[in-house]
């Protein structure tokens, strides 16, 4: 661990909007960032740490956008390895640096990428090759060994190589972005959404901003606003008078009902749709399809039926036991690619990191553009984009994200389960070093909310005290209550109650949220409601509606635009 | 083995279609595979609450005129439906589910979040309301006990305010609710309720009651009494100075649990056979009949009658089924009906109606089902897995379970 920093530690808090909006306008900043998203809490960390006074802005929550609707895959670029060598390069180095400042985010199952009879063997060979090329440690195995090390594979594979690939919570890792910017002075407003620039004799000074809680407008000035707003980066470039050519890709993934696989399993064949499968935590998830949609959708995707098809059809390909095995729920995100200046067509997209200066590329000063990349590279974007940002305000403060810890991983997680306190074991596996501030001294404390994930009132209470929480969704990314096989069946209704007494809420918008909270559980579950899923759904539908009557507290008119 | 009837289900309408059939002398085998709706019943029962457009029923007797002929409702014929209803209610009764209600006008229930919903019959000592706003009393506490997290006390309170009832809240505990908490998952309703079902316990808890309640209070308290019998409730009304109700929790529900115990007690007292935890596995059929069938502990053993009923339950329960090409019932393969495109079984938003609610298996109007088009003379279909109904937007689910399955006994008996 030579050469590696620990964080100061300092006091968690995840705190935003409820402060008053005058503190945070008030001030010059050196930057803002747009977007909350792992981009956007990324650069807003590294720039922090380089001791810039940063404010980002997000229009709606944290993770909202691609970082929270992905694979939760830890790359080892393998897969780019023959069509990408560039982002297979980016994607290696990334994931040996986030097994180190992130540890307590990566589950380091390691990957297999598999050839079936239908596939041509040879492109293992050039894979190899490829994957070596880009410093990626790949290895042939035997694929009997590889039926051993991962029994739920297709035994009929006739080959096997074995690469570095991990799961990684997106959510996880984005909350020990945030408090760790937070702990360099960065501030954040969410629910707050870019409505204009403040444009002066070809620079921009700042931003106009709309409060979607409140409905108020206001005005904050910097000396420069980077855009990290992954596929909505181009709506907020157009805003700027600027273009930013964008090929937003939808991609839909299913939620498998449990952990079938212990290890990454991939298809060895150039990228296609649906070829991955990835252990996240107690579930797996097979994705993903890509379809290119235009932007003006891209706040209202849906999984269609045929896609659903095509995750299944594939994902059996790969591991025969998800043919029996029930899917939770069905999602889709937006992937911002985005098409390299002298490719107005898109045609050769990369998954490189875009990073745009548009002073000399528009005329335009004070304004970055950083997109592309993946969730995997997020690190290195935030410190490209610093480093342009720093340069432009004449800082030399080196980059240092590479090797200090993030808040949680601070020590090595043993990994060792305790068996008369699961919860807790578990509880360290979500949240590392940043578990000692859950409190479970008292019997309330260690009071159960969410059995499948092992959710306890102190958890709730952490939730609630460090990391800003104040609804559902928020606890759900948190803590994983309700992602779990009952899909939030029982302990929604919990949740919701025990969130209302620890976090002081109206009581009257804790019923609401408990109700949009169902709602979307079933929106998720709804492209895929047969079989199980569909039995779960009429159980949550008898409890909520039939037994509890909580239609009657959704109020009409949201109702209607539903 | 011969019966005269087999039952498959041993939920609400397979009990009720069996005592039936045991009390008119019929040799009677009732094949239950495990759990059912029962385990989250709301402590009363629904008849039939909202018409098609959500309007609340004065008269469920009246409205069942205005239901599609698909409904069970209209197979049993309106007049039909009223006898049954008072023998459904007989039945409850003599098989000691003292309840209260009438058939020609629904009141109405709490529900755990304390949202009035309206009802036909309601367990004596559950809390039941006139109308959704008159009260018992203007002034009310509401007892929980100490970290039990199925009665959502911040809802229900807030919901009895906006009826302009004064809720306080309190809670209480003893030093085994205590212990019990130790392991988290052991504080679920009917884990309470095993607790709780002891004399000592009982004075225990009845003096932490009095101590935070006057005598001229009115004290609710979350459904996690009398799981076998209701000695425990009347020990506690015993004890207790102030007057005390019951109000619904998060499943699983004890009065649930107490229905089915009951029931089961009921039909066994009068001969019944029931068989626990085997489920039903397949059947032999010839030309129009079912002849017997199989369970899964007796794969060997043809279980024969002369007449059968499928009393299976909804989808929840595992026999009605869909996988992502159609929808089916599993044990016999019977028609059902459903469409054959899934994109139409379900709605987006939860809170609309849910066309899957109303698959289910298709019958006659005397609840003989269909295999392949064609009728199966000695199998009928009873209680939830019928099609033709919403449970969900119709609040019709106990009704439909009990009226279907008194119907069939008697179309057995009539032949």
């Amino acid at each position: 661990m030579e050469g590696i920093i620990t964080a100061p530690k300092l006091i968690i808090d995840l705190k935003t909007t409820d402060l008053d909006m005058k503190n945070f306008t008030d001030n010059l900043y050196d930057v803002i960032v747009i977007g909350g998203g792992i981009t956007g809490v990324g650069t807003a960390r590294d720039c922090a740490m380089r001791g810039l006074k940063v404010l980002l802005v997000e229009k709606r929550d944290f993770t909202n956008g691609a970082t929270g609707r992905n694979h939760g895959l830890l790359h080892s670029g393998s897969r780019y390895a023959v069509t990408d060598p560039e982002s297979a390069k980016e994607c290696i180095q990334e994931n040996m640096i986030l097994r180190k400042i992130a540890r307590h985010c990566v589950d380091p199952t390691d990957g297999l990428f598999i050839t079936l009879p239908e596939d041509d063997l040879n492109y293992q060979k050039k894979f190899v090759e490829a994957c070596h090329q880009a410093g990626i440690n790949a290895e042939i195995i035997d694929p009997e060994y590889a039926k051993q090390i991962e029994p739920a594979v297709n035994p009929d594979l006739i080959g096997a190589v074995r690469v570095p690939d991990a799961s990684i919570d997106p959510f996880r890792l984005s909350t020990a972005n945030i408090i760790d910017a937070k702990r360099h002075g960065c501030r954040f407003l969410t629910y707050h959404e870019v409505i204009g620039f403040l444009i002066d004799n070809g620079r921009i000074k700042g931003v106009r901003l709309r409060n979607h809680k409140t409905g108020e407008t206001c005005e904050v000035h910097s000396k420069l606003t980077i855009n990290a707003a992954g596929s909505w980066g181009c709506l907020i470039a157009k805003m700027a008078g600027v273009t930013v050519n964008m090929f937003p890709a939808k991609g839909s993934l299913l939620i498998f009902g449990h952990r079938v696989n212990n290890m990454v399993i991939n298809r060895c064949r150039k990228p296609a749709n649906a070829d991955i499968l990835v252990p996240d935590d107690a579930v797996c998830v097979i994705g993903t399809t890509s379809d290119r949609v235009p932007v003006e959708t891209i706040d209202h995707l849906k999984v269609t039926p045929e896609e659903v098809n095509t995750l299944i059809t594939e994902g059996e390909q790969m591991a025969p036991a998800l043919a029996s095995t029930r899917i939770l729920r069905a999602y889709t995100g937006v992937r911002p690619l985005v098409a390299k200046d002298n490719d107005p067509s898109g045609r050769s997209i990369s998954r490189g990191i875009v990073l745009l200066d548009h002073e000399t590329r528009d005329g335009l000063a004070g304004f970055i553009t950083i997109t592309g990349g993946k969730m995997m590279t997020y690190r290195r974007m935030a410190e490209q984009a610093t480093d342009l940002a720093c340069k432009k305000l004449g800082i030399s403060r080196r980059c240092e994200t590479a090797t200090t810890l993030l808040p949680g991983s601070e020590a090595e997680n043993d990994h060792k389960p305790d068996p008369y306190n699961y919860t807790f074991f578990v509880q360290k596996g979500r949240h590392g070093t940043l578990t000692e501030n859950i409190p479970h001294e008292k019997i309330e404390d260690r009071a159960m909310v969410c059995e499948c994930e092992e959710v306890s009132v102190g958890e709730v209470k952490y939730a609630v005290d460090k990391l800003n929480t104040d609804n559902l969704a928020k606890l759900r990314r948190h803590t994983r209550m309700g992602m779990g096989t009952c899909q939030s069946e029982l302990c929604a209704c919990r949740a919701a109650n025990v969130l209302c007494q620890v976090a002081k809420l109206k009581v009257e918008k804790s019923e609401q949220d408990l109700a949009n909270f169902i709602a979307e559980r079933w929106k998720g579950m709804y492209p895929v409601a047969w079989g199980e899923t569909l039995k779960e759904g009429q159980f949550m539908s008898q409890i909520y509606e039939g037994l509890c009557g909580l239609n009657q507290l959704v109020p009409k008119k949201k109702e209607d635009q539903k | 083995m011969k019966y005269d009837t087999i039952i498959i289900g041993g939920g609400l309408s397979g009990l009720a279609c069996g005592i039936s059939l045991a009390s008119k002398g019929q040799k009677v085998m009732i094949a239950a595979a495990g759990q059912s709706s029962l385990h989250f019943n709301s402590g009363s029962f629904d008849l039939l609450g909202y018409d098609e457009q959500g309007n609340v029923i004065d008269n469920p007797l009246e409205a069942v005129k205005q239901l599609g002929p698909e409904h069970p409702y209209s197979k049993i014929g309106a007049a039909q439906l009223n006898i049954l209803a008072n023998q459904a209610q007989e039945l409850l009764n003599t098989a000691g589910i003292r309840v209260k209600g009438q058939t020609g006008r629904n009141h109405f229930r709490l529900s755990p979040i304390g949202v009035a919903k309206p009802t036909w019959l309601t367990i004596e000592n559950m809390i039941s309301l006139e109308t959704p706003d008159q009260f018992p009393q203007q002034e009310v506490i509401v007892a929980n006990i100490r970290g039990f997290l199925d009665f959502p006390v911040e809802f229900l309170i807030d919901n009895l305010e906006k009826k302009g009832i004064k809720a306080l809240l309190k809670t209480f505990t003893t030093p085994e609710l205590e212990y019990a908490r130790e392991n988290p998952s052991e504080m679920r309703a009917t884990n309470i309720a095993k607790v709780l079902d002891d004399e000592t316990n009982i004075k225990k808890i009845a003096d932490e009651i009095n101590h935070i309640s006057q005598a001229q209070d009115l004290v609710i308290l979350p459904a996690v009494l009398g799981i076998a019998n209701l000695s425990a409730v009347n020990l506690l009304r015993k004890y207790v100075h102030a007057q005390i109700t019951f109000a619904a929790t998060m499943p699983p529900s004890v009065p649930g649990v107490l229905i089915q115990t009951r029931l089961r007690q009921y039909f066994q007292s009068m001969g019944g056979m029931f068989l626990e935890q085997n489920k039903v596995v397949r059947g032999d059929f010839s030309d129009d009949k079912l002849n017997s069938v199989y369970t899964e502990n007796l794969q060997d053993e043809p279980l024969q009658a002369s007449d059968f009923v499928l009393a299976t339950g909804s989808f929840f329960s595992g026999d009605l089924n869909t996988n992502y090409k159609k929808v089916f019932e599993t044990l016999f393969d019977l028609d059902v009906d459903g469409s054959e495109d899934r994109t139409q079984w379900a709605e987006e938003n939860i809170f609309k109606a849910q066309p899957y609610m109303k698959y289910g298996v298709r019958t006659g109007s005397d609840f003989t089902v269909r295999k392949n088009g064609k009728k199966v003379n000695n199998l009928y279909a009873a209680g939830l897995v019928l099609n033709g109904h919403n449970t969900v937007k119709s609040a019709d689910g106990e009704g439909v379970s009990l009226l279907t399955g008194l119907q069939v006994a008697e179309n057995i008996l009539k032949k």
